[in-house]
C-alpha cells in the first residue's frame, strides 16, 4: 500500500521520508509501511514523529505501537499527545520484550499512559519488623514495600498476614505473579526512561529492582505455601514453618539489575507454639526440613517453571554453606556453625551483602543478627592475606579474549574493577570501622570517602563512572530483558543505546561515536583504581597532601600494607614518612609516586627490602633533579628501578654507593656492557692522569664496580643475554689487571729507576679464560716472563716476581678513600705448574721444559682455557704458540684419555662437600658445569688438532664447533648446553639475589621463588624451575657418561 | 579448620579413641606410622607433624630431613582388629616440605598429580584390584629350606572348617568394616594361595584400601596364629601372586572405554589407552614389578603374561579386555596383569594411568589383538609376530627406566630418583649373594 501512496506523490512521500529520517528512523524505507496501518489511521502523523523523536529506536517502537494499538486501541489519545506522551514512546523505543509484554498483557497497557504507582514509592521503606541494625541503617527484615503488597493481592493473599498464602496456585498463580511484576518493572523502567538525569537515577532504580524482586519472591512462597498445604503436607503443618529468604548478592545490596539471577540463601524455623493453633504439635527437625525444602522447590517453580507468562529470572541457591551440595534450607543455628567452623573466606565476601528479603520478617531478623559479625571477624582469620590477595589477582585476571574489549562488566576497567576493589577495602577497614560496612557500592564508595579510607574526589569520580557503567548496562538488558554485559557490536544498536543512555530531552543529541569514546575514557579512569583507592590514602595515612586527600589513621593503613604482603608493615610506614615529608619538591614528587611503587613493590619477592633499598638511595640522591625527572616522567625506568630493589641484595648495595646508575635504566643503551677497547682507553686515560699509582687504581677501580653495576641492572632488566654478561664481566677483570701490571711497571720501571731485565704477561685460566665468569668470580691465571737479552736469568725470575707482588696488591690493597662495597677481584694462580708448591712465575722457557718432561696429562686440559690477558703482546703470542703444541696434541694417547676420565671420576667423589645432593650442585654435582667442560675438553684434547675450530677457550664455542664437526649429536650438545647455560644462569641469580656466591640449588621456597624469577619463571613457578633444572641436568648427565665414558673419541676417519 | 577435620575431632571425641595413627608411604610402598596422642590431632591438622624424613628409607634426602605429614581427615578410620577397648584409628597422610608445599617425594603425591591430569583432560579414573597373597605358616622357611603353606595338602584339598575358612571370613568382614568393599574371595590355585577382589573405586581411593587391605590381612592372619605374605613368588613351583588391576576411565557419567558396535564394544580412547600401556610398559616395569623376585614370577610360566600383547579375554596377554557383557556398558574395562601384590599402588597406579593418558594425548596405533597363547609360541614365531618381552630381571627393568623420559616425568624428577636409587642398591646387594641354587647345582661338581 505505501508504494501505490508512494508513486501517487513522489514529492510528498520524499517529504516523509526525511521527516522519518530526522526523527531518528535508521531504515525509514522499511518502517514507512506500517504508517498507513489502520490502527494509526487516527493519528496525527506530525504528532506520531514528534514522540517517536523520543524513542531510542523509532524502527522498532513504531511496529511495536502499532500491534499495541490493536489490543488497545484507547492509546491512540496518548499517540497523539506527541513528544508530551514521553512513557509511550520511550518504552517502546528501549525495550522490544516489555513491547511485546503489552501486546501479551493489554490490561497492563496504562502504564503507557504514565499512570501508576511510581509516585506512591518510596525509596527508603520501613521493613516489616520495626527495627534497623543501628550502625548501617539498614533494615534487617524485609521491607514493606507496596511492590510487595500489590502482588500478594494479586495471587489473592493478605499482604498483612504473617505468613501471606496465596488463593490460587499452580499456572494461573504463576501468570498473575509474573504478570503483576512485570507491569510494575515496565513501570519503573518508563520512570527510568523518562528521569532528565538517568546517570543520577541509577541507584534509585537498583534499589526498586531489588524490591520488586523481593516482592516476586514474596508471592512466590505464598504460593508455595498454597500448593505444599494442597498436596505433600497439611496446611497445619505449612504453618508450623518459618522461612526467611535471604537475599545475597546485588539483591541483597539492593543495587539490582534489570535482568540477573538473584543470589539466595533459605533460612526455615519452627513457628512459635504461640502463634499456632492450641492443639497444634511442634514438627519434628526432619519435616521441617523436609516441608521447607518443599516450599523452597514449589517457590522455584513459580519463578521460573515454563509457563504463558515466560519466567522471571534464575533464583541461585548456589552461594549456600556447601555450595551445591549443601542442604537447600538450614536453621539459624546451623548456619551459625557453618560460619563459625568450616566457611571459607570468599563465603564472608558473600556474607557482605546478605540481607533478609522476604518471608518470615522474624526469622530474618534473627538470621542477620547471628551472621553480623562473621564477616568482620573474617579479616583476623588464618588465610585472610592470602585470599584477599587471590581476590586482588582475580580483579585483574582476564577474561574470555574474544569479549574483553566488549565486556562492561568483566573487562579491565569494568563494573567488576569497581566492586572487588571497593570490597576489598571494605574487609580490610571494615573490622575497625562500622560505618564502612554498607552493602552497595555506590553507598560503599561514598562512607569509605567518609571515613577518610579513600580520596574524595577520587571516590566522586569513580561514583560517577560506576553508575555511568551501570546505566548503560541496564539499557542494553532493557532491550530484550537479557542478561548481558556486552556492548552490542553493530553500529545500529550502539546509535540505539546511545539514544537511550541520554534523557528523553536530549535523545539524538549524543551519537554512538562519542558514546563509545566516553566508555573508553571510563575504563581507562577505572584502570587505575586500585592504585588510586588502594595505593595512594596510604600515602596520606603518613603525609599530609592536598586539602582534598583523606587522613588514613597509620593503623588502617599498617591493616592493607599487610594485606599487599608487607611483612613488616611498621617498618614500611616509617620508609613511607621519611620519603614523602617535607615541602620540597622531592618529597611531593615522591608523595605522587609512592602508590604506584608501592604496587610494584608488592609483585616482587621482597617488598619491604624494595622499599628500604628506595628510601636509602633517594636519601643519597636527595633532590637531584634528574633523578626526580626520571621518577616522574620515566614509568618504565621507575619500574625497573622498584623490580631490582626488591629483589637484590647485589645490586642494592652498589645502587647505594653509585645511585647515578639509576640514570642508566632509562635508556637500554646504557645497560649493555661497554666493549674492551673503550674501557681501555677509559683505564688508561686514568693512568696517565694520575701520577699517583694508588689514586690512579682507585679509579681504575671504580670503573670495575660501575661496570659491574651496570651489567648487573641489565641482566635485572631483562635486557642482556647470559653470553654478554660473562664476556662483559670477563673484560672488565681484564682490563682492571692490565692497568695493573701497567701501573706496576711504571711504578718500578720509570719511576723507580730500575732497569727492566724482563717482560711479564698474564695469562687468563680457567673460567676467566673461557670468559664464563659470574658476578664475584675469581681470576684464574698463571705468569709467565721472557728474560731480555744479556740479562741474568736469576735475577729477571726475581724481578718478575717483585712485579708481581706489586700488582697484587695493587689490585686487592684497600684505598683511600675506601671503595665502599667493592667485590676485590681475587687473583688466583694455583692451576700454575706444581701448583701452590710450584713457583709463582716461570719463564718461556722453563714453561716449555715443565710441559716437555714433566707435566701431567691434567695440566694439558687446563691449558685448553689458557687466554693472552695483560702485557707484552709478543711474549703472550710466543707462550700460546709453545702451549698448542701440548693442548692440542697431534696424538692423544688412548692411555691419557684413561688418565682424564678417572681424574674426573676422583673430582667428582672429593670435591663435592660431603652430605651434599649431588642433583643441587651447580658446579660439581650430576650433570652441572664440570660434566659439561670436561666432556668439551676431552673432546677438544683428542680431536683439536684435526679440527681447528675446536681450538677455542669458550666451552660453548667449542661444544659448538664439535657439533658443526659432528663429534657431538645436535641433541646431545642442545642438552649439554641447555644444562651448563642454566647452571651458570643459576649461579648468577644466587649471588644477585643474596650478594653472596653459593654453588647449590636453594631448596627453600622463598629463596627457590627469587631465583626462579631471576631465570625468567613468572610469580609462584620456584617448583617449576626445579624440577626443570632437575630434568636438565639429568639428561645432561647422561649424555656426558656416554660421551666421556663409552665414545670412541680417539678414532681415525 | 574445615568440616572434615571437624569431624575427625568430634569422632575421636565421641568414641574415646585412645591413639590416631599417621599413616604414609615410603618410595617402595612400605607402610609407616606414627602414633599421636588425640589431643595432638589438632595442631597436626594445623601446623602438620615434623618428622625427620630422612629416618625412613628412599623418602627422603640426607640433607633434607624435615618434613611434614598434613593428615587428610577424609580417610580417618578407626581400626577394628585393635578391639574397642582402646580405639586406635588411621589416617593417610600427605607429605609436605617445611614450606608447607607437596613434598616431591611423596608417592601418594604423585598419585594424585596424575589424577590431576586426567582430570584436566576430562577423565575421571577408576581401578579395581584382584590381590593374590599366600598365607603361611610362619615368616620363616621351614626345614625344608621353603616356605610352609597353611594346608600343605596343595591346592587340590578342600579344607573343610580350616583355618583357611575362618581366616577369609574374618578378613572380609574386617574389610567391610574399614569401608572396603570386597566383591570376590577364593581360594587360588597354589597351596595356601587367596585372591581378593576389591570393588572398582577411584584410583587414589583403591590405592589407600590396598595398603589398609594388606595391612588387615596381615593383621587377621597372625590373629589366627598364621603368615600372610604378598611376596611376588614364593614357591619355584607355584603360581606367584598378582594384582591383575582393572581400569576404566569416565568422562562424567560416560564410560569412555564403550563405543557399542565398535570391536569387543573398545572407544577409540581405550585402544589408544592400551596402546599408551603396551609402548610404555617395559618402561614401568621397575615399577609395577619392583623386588627381584618379582620377575620370578614373570618369568616363571603359567599365567604370568611376560610379552608386550593385548588380546580378549586372552589370559596370557599382558592386557586382557574382559568379556563384554550386554546392556552393561558402564562396566567397559581393560585389565592390566603384569602388576604384582608388592609393588607400591601410588606409584604403579600412577604409572600405568600416565601411560594410558600418553596414549591417549598422541593417539598411539593400536596393534591387532592376539587371541593365541602368546607363552605357548616359539621364539621366532612371538619374533614374526612383533612381540617384545618385558625385562627379564630388576637389572634390566631399571636400566630400561633410567632411560625413559615417560618415567621421569610421571614420578617427577626427585621421585624418580630416589625410586632409581633405592632399587640399584637393592640389585647390587642381591648380585653379591651366593644362593642355594648355586650351592645345590654347582658345589658338588666344581
Amino acid at each position: 500500500m505505501s508504494q501505490t501512496a508512494g508513486a501517487e506523490d513522489p514529492k510528498a512521500e520524499q517529504k516523509l521520508l526525511s521527516a522519518m529520517l530526522s526523527a531518528g528512523f535508521i531504515e525509514p524505507k522499511k518502517a514507512r509501511r506500517w504508517l498507513d496501518a489502520p490502527e494509526l489511521a487516527q493519528a496525527h502523523r506530525d504528532a506520531l514523529l514528534e514522540g517517536l523523536r523520543r524513542s531510542a529506536s523509532p524502527d522498532m517502537a513504531l511496529p511495536s505501537l502499532v500491534r499495541v494499538l490493536e489490543k488497545s486501541p484507547q492509546l491512540i489519545s496518548e499517540v497523539n499527545k506527541g513528544a508530551d506522551a514521553e512513557a509511550l514512546y520511550r518504552v517502546l523505543g528501549a525495550s522490544q520484550a516489555l513491547g511485546d509484554f503489552f501486546i501479551r498483557r493489554p490490561e497492563h497497557a496504562e502504564v503507557l499512559t504514565g499512570q501508576g504507582t511510581f509516585n506512591q514509592l518510596k525509596e527508603f521503606p520501613a521493613s516489616l519488623l520495626a527495627e534497623t541494625d543501628d550502625e548501617q541503617l539498614m533494615p534487617i527484615a524485609p521491607l514493606d514495600t507496596l511492590y510487595r503488597a500489590e502482588i500478594l493481592k494479586a495471587i489473592g493473599a493478605d499482604p498483612k498476614a504473617g505468613q501471606p498464602i496465596a488463593t490460587m496456585t499452580g499456572k494461573d498463580a504463576y501468570i498473575a505473579l509474573r504478570a503483576t511484576y512485570r507491569r510494575f518493572l515496565a513501570e519503573l523502567a518508563a520512570q527510568d526512561l523518562m528521569d532528565p538525569d538517568p546517570v543520577g537515577f541509577m541507584p534509585t532504580v537498583g534499589r526498586y529492582l531489588a524490591d520488586l524482586a523481593a516482592a516476586a519472591i514474596e508471592g512466590a512462597l505464598a504460593i508455595a505455601r498454597a500448593e505444599v498445604a494442597s498436596t505433600t503436607s497439611t496446611p497445619e503443618e505449612v504453618a508450623a514453618v518459618q522461612l526467611a529468604v535471604i537475599g545475597m548478592g546485588k539483591c541483597g545490596a539492593r543495587e539490582l539489575n534489570y535482568i540477573s539471577d538473584v543470589d539466595v540463601v533459605y533460612a526455615v524455623g519452627h513457628t512459635p507454639l504461640s502463634e499456632l493453633p492450641e492443639n497444634a504439635e511442634k514438627l519434628t527437625d526432619n519435616d521441617l526440613a523436609r516441608i521447607g525444602t518443599e516450599l523452597v522447590q514449589a517457590l522455584s517453580k513459580a519463578i521460573m517453571a515454563p509457563a504463558p507468562e515466560p519466567a522471571l529470572w534464575e533464583v541461585d541457591a548456589n552461594l549456600r554453606p556447601e555450595g551445591k551440595d549443601g542442604a537447600l534450607v538450614r536453621t539459624i543455628e546451623s548456619y551459625a556453625t557453618y560460619y563459625k567452623r568450616w566457611a571459607e573466606n570468599w563465603e564472608f565476601q558473600a556474607l557482605l551483602k546478605a540481607r533478609p528479603i522476604a518471608g518470615s520478617a522474624e526469622l530474618g531478623a534473627q538470621w542477620a543478627r547471628a551472621m553480623s559479625n562473621f564477616v568482620w571477624e573474617s579479616a583476623s582469620r588464618e588465610g585472610f592475606v592470602e585470599s584477599v590477595q587471590a581476590m586482588r589477582a582475580r580483579v585483574t585476571d582476564n577474561i574470555p579474549a574474544a569479549e574483553v574489549d566488549r565486556q562492561i562488566k568483566l573487562g579491565p576497567g569494568g563494573l567488576r574493577d569497581v566492586e572487588f576493589t571497593v570490597q576489598l577495602l571494605q574487609l580490610v577497614h571494615g573490622r575497625t570501622e562500622p560505618s564502612v560496612r554498607t552493602k552497595t557500592t555506590t553507598d560503599s564508595l561514598i562512607a569509605l570517602a567518609k571515613s577518610s579510607f579513600i580520596g574524595r574526589n577520587d571516590a566522586q569520580q569513580f561514583l560517577l563512572d560506576y553508575k555511568k557503567l551501570r546505566t548503560l548496562e541496564h539499557r542494553i538488558q532493557l532491550l530484550y530483558l537479557r542478561r548481558t554485559h556486552l556492548m552490542p557490536s553493530k553500529e545500529n544498536e550502539q546509535r540505539i543505546l546511545a539514544r537511550s543512555y541520554m534523557a528523553p530531552s536530549q535523545c539524538g543529541s549524543y551519537t554512538a561515536e562519542q558514546m563509545l569514546k566516553d566508555w573508553q575514557k571510563i575504563k581507562r579512569s577505572v584502570r587505575t583504581l586500585h592504585e588510586r583507592l588502594f595505593f595512594r590514602p596510604l600515602l596520606a595515612a603518613v603525609a599530609h597532601l592536598s586539602k582534598d586527600d583523606v587522613a588514613l589513621s597509620e593503623e588502617s593503613a599498617r591493616d592493607r600494607l599487610a594485606a599487599l604482603g608487607y611483612k613488616d608493615p611498621k617498618g614500611a610506614i616509617r620508609h613511607i614518612q621519611a620519603l614523602t615529608k617535607g615541602i620540597q619538591r622531592s618529597a611531593e614528587i615522591q608523595r605522587t609516586l609512592m602508590p604506584v611503587l608501592l604496587g610494584w613493590f608488592a609483585q616482587c619477592v621482597d617488598p619491604d627490602a624494595g622499599l628500604l633499598g628506595f628510601r636509602r638511595i633517594s636519601e643519597s640522591l636527595g633532590s637531584t633533579p634528574w633523578y626526580l625527572r626520571m621518577l616522574r616522567d620515566s614509568t618504565a625506568a621507575a619500574e625497573r628501578l622498584c623490580m631490582i630493589l626488591a629483589s637484590s641484595r647485589f645490586i642494592t648495595d652498589l645502587i647505594e654507593v653509585e645511585p647515578e646508575a639509576i640514570a642508566w635504566l632509562d635508556r637500554d643503551s646504557d645497560l649493555r656492557p661497554k666493549d674492551a677497547e673503550q674501557l681501555w682507553a677509559e683505564a688508561e686515560a686514568q693512568i696517565q692522569r694520575h701520577s699517583d699509582s694508588a689514586q690512579a687504581m682507585r679509579r681504575i677501580r671504580l670503573i670495575r664496580r660501575r661496570e659491574t653495576l651496570r651489567i648487573a641492572m641489565g641482566e635485572a632488566s631483562q635486557v642482556l643475554e647470559l653470553d654478554q654478561i660473562m664476556r662483559g664481566l670477563s673484560n672488565i677483570d681484564q682490563v682492571v689487571v692490565n692497568a695493573a701490571l701497567t701501573i706496576a711497571q711504571r711504578d718500578m720501571f720509570n719511576e723507580g729507576g730500575i732497569e727492566q731485565l724482563t717482560d711479564v704477561v698474564v695469562i687468563a685460566m680457567g673460567r676467566q679464560g673461557g670468559q664464563e665468569i659470574v658476578y664475584g668470580s675469581d681470576a684464574d691465571v698463571m705468569y709467565v716472563h721472557v728474560p731480555r737479552e744479556g740479562a741474568d736469568d736469576r735475577e729477571a725470575q726475581k724481578q718478575a716476581i717483585d712485579l708481581i707482588t706489586v700488582m697484587t696488591q695493587l689490585l686487592k690493597h684497600a684505598t683511600k678513600p675506601a671503595l665502599r662495597a667493592e667485590r676485590v677481584l681475587e687473583i688466583d694462580a694455583d692451576l700454575r705448574p706444581e701448583g701452590r708448591s710450584g713457583p709463582m712465575v716461570r719463564s718461556l722457557e722453563s714453561y716449555r721444559e715443565y710441559y716437555e718432561r714433566w707435566a701431567d696429562t691434567w695440566e694439558f686440559q687446563a691449558l685448553l682455557r689458557a687466554r693472552p690477558f695483560a702485557g707484552s703482546t709478543d711474549v703472550q703470542d710466543a707462550f700460546i704458540k709453545l702451549i698448542n703444541n701440548f693442548r692440542y696434541p697431534k696424538d692423544f694417547a688412548l692411555s691419557q684419555v684413561i688418565e682424564i676420565r678417572r681424574m674426573k671420576a676422583r673430582v667428582e667423589n672429593e670435591r663435592l662437600p660431603r652430605g651434599a645432593d649431588r642433583t643441587r650442585q651447580l658446579k660439581l654435582g650430576r650433570g652441572g658445569l664440570s660434566d659439561v667442560e670436561w666432556i668439551v675438553q676431552l673432546i677438544q684434547l683428542c680431536d683439536a688438532y684435526k679440527e681447528p675450530t675446536l681450538q677455542t677457550t669458550s666451552t660453548l664455542g667449542a661444544l659448538h664447533a664439535a657439533h658443526e664437526a659432528e663429534i657431538v649429536s645436535a641433541d646431545d650438545a642442545a642438552a649439554l648446553q641447555s644444562a651448563w647455560k642454566l647452571a651458570t644462569k643459576i649461579r648468577a641469580g644466587n649471588i644477585l639475589r643474596t650478594g653472596r656466591a653459593s654453588d647449590t640449588l636453594s631448596s627453600a621456597g622463598a629463596d627457590l621463588e627469587a631465583i626462579a624469577r631471576w631465570c625468567g619463571y613468572g610469580p609462584g613457578k620456584a617448583r617449576d624451575l626445579e624440577e626443570d633444572y632437575l630434568r636438565i641436568t639429568r639428561r645432561a648427565r647422561t649424555v656426558y657418561e656416554r660421551l666421556f665414558f663409552d665414545a670412541d673419541l680417539l678414532s681415525e676417519e | 579448620m574445615d568440616r572434615q577435620q571437624e569431624f575427625v575431632l568430634r569422632t575421636i571425641e565421641e568414641r574415646d579413641v585412645r591413639f590416631v595413627r599417621l599413616w604414609f608411604t615410603d618410595v617402595v610402598g612400605t607402610l609407616k606410622s606414627v602414633a599421636l596422642a588425640p589431643a595432638e590431632v589438632e595442631a597436626a591438622f594445623l601446623e602438620g607433624l615434623g618428622f625427620d624424613g630422612s629416618s625412613i628409607e628412599g623418602l627422603s634426602r640426607i640433607y633434607e630431613s624435615d618434613m611434614l605429614l598434613q593428615p587428610d581427615p577424609s580417610t580417618f578410620q578407626i581400626l577394628p582388629w585393635r578391639g574397642t577397648e582402646e580405639p586406635t584409628s588411621r589416617m593417610y597422610c600427605d607429605i609436605l616440605t617445611p614450606d608447607g608445599e607437596p613434598s616431591a617425594s611423596d608417592t601418594r603425591g604423585v598419585l594424585k598429580r596424575t589424577l590431576q591430569k586426567a582430570s584436566g583432560m576430562g577423565f575421571t579414573c577408576y581401578t579395581s584390584p584382584e590381590i593374590e597373597f599366600y598365607l603361611l605358616k610362619s615368616n620363616k622357611v621351614g626345614p625344608a629350606g621353603v616356605p610352609e603353606p597353611v594346608d600343605f595338602g596343595g591346592y587340590f584339598d578342600h579344607t573343610p572348617g580350616g583355618v583357611v575358612q575362618d581366616f577369609r571370613r574374618r578378613a572380609v568382614s574386617t574389610l567391610e568394616e574399614v569401608g572396603i568393599s570386597v566383591e570376590f574371595s577364593h581360594h587360588e590355585t597354589g597351596p595356601g594361595q587367596n585372591e581378593i577382589d576389591l570393588r572398582h573405586a577411584d584410583a587414589l581411593q583403591t590405592a589407600d584400601n590396598i595398603q589398609t587391605f594388606r595391612t588387615v590381612v596381615k593383621e587377621v592372619a597372625i590373629s589366627h596364629g598364621i603368615y600372610a605374605t604378598f611376596m611376588p613368588k614364593p614357591f619355584t613351583e607355584h603360581a606367584g601372586s598378582g594384582m591383575h588391576t582393572h581400569f576404566s576411565l569416565f568422562e562424567g557419567d560416560t564410560n569412555a572405554f564403550f563405543e557399542a558396535g565398535s570391536e569387543y564394544q573398545l572407544s577409540k580412547t581405550a585402544r589408544h589407552f592400551i596402546a599408551g600401556v603396551l609402548k610404555h610398559a617395559p618402561e614401568f616395569t621397575s615399577v609395577t614389578n619392583q623386588y627381584i623376585n618379582s620377575y620370578k614370577r614373570l618369568w616363571g610360566g603359567g599365567e604370568a603374561p611376560s610379552y608386550l600383547s593385548w588380546g580378549h579375554n586372552n589370559r596370557s596377554a599382558l592386557v586382557r579386555v574382559p568379556l563384554y557383557k550386554p546392556n552393561k556398558m558402564q562396566s567397559a574395562r581393560i585389565e592390566y596383569r603384569g602388576i604384582d601384590s608388592a609393588a607400591n599402588p601410588y606409584l604403579a597406579y600412577a604409572v600405568i594411568l600416565a601411560a594410558g593418558l600418553k596414549g591417549i594425548e598422541e593417539e598411539y596405533p593400536l596393534s591387532p589383538a592376539e587371541s593365541e597363547d602368546i607363552a605357548a609360541m616359539t621364539s621366532s614365531e612371538r619374533r614374526a609376530l612383533g612381540y617384545s618381552a618385558l625385562p627379564s630381571s630388576l637389572d634390566e627393568a631399571i636400566r630400561i627406566t633410567e632411560d625413559s623420559e615417560f618415567m621421569a616425568e610421571t614420578l617427577g624428577e626427585q621421585v624418580f630418583e630416589q625410586f632409581l636409587r633405592n632399587k640399584r642398591d637393592d640389585w647390587k646387594e642381591y648380585r653379591a649373594q651366593v644362593t642355594p641354587y648355586e650351592l645345590h647345582k654347582d658345589l658338588g661338581i666344581l
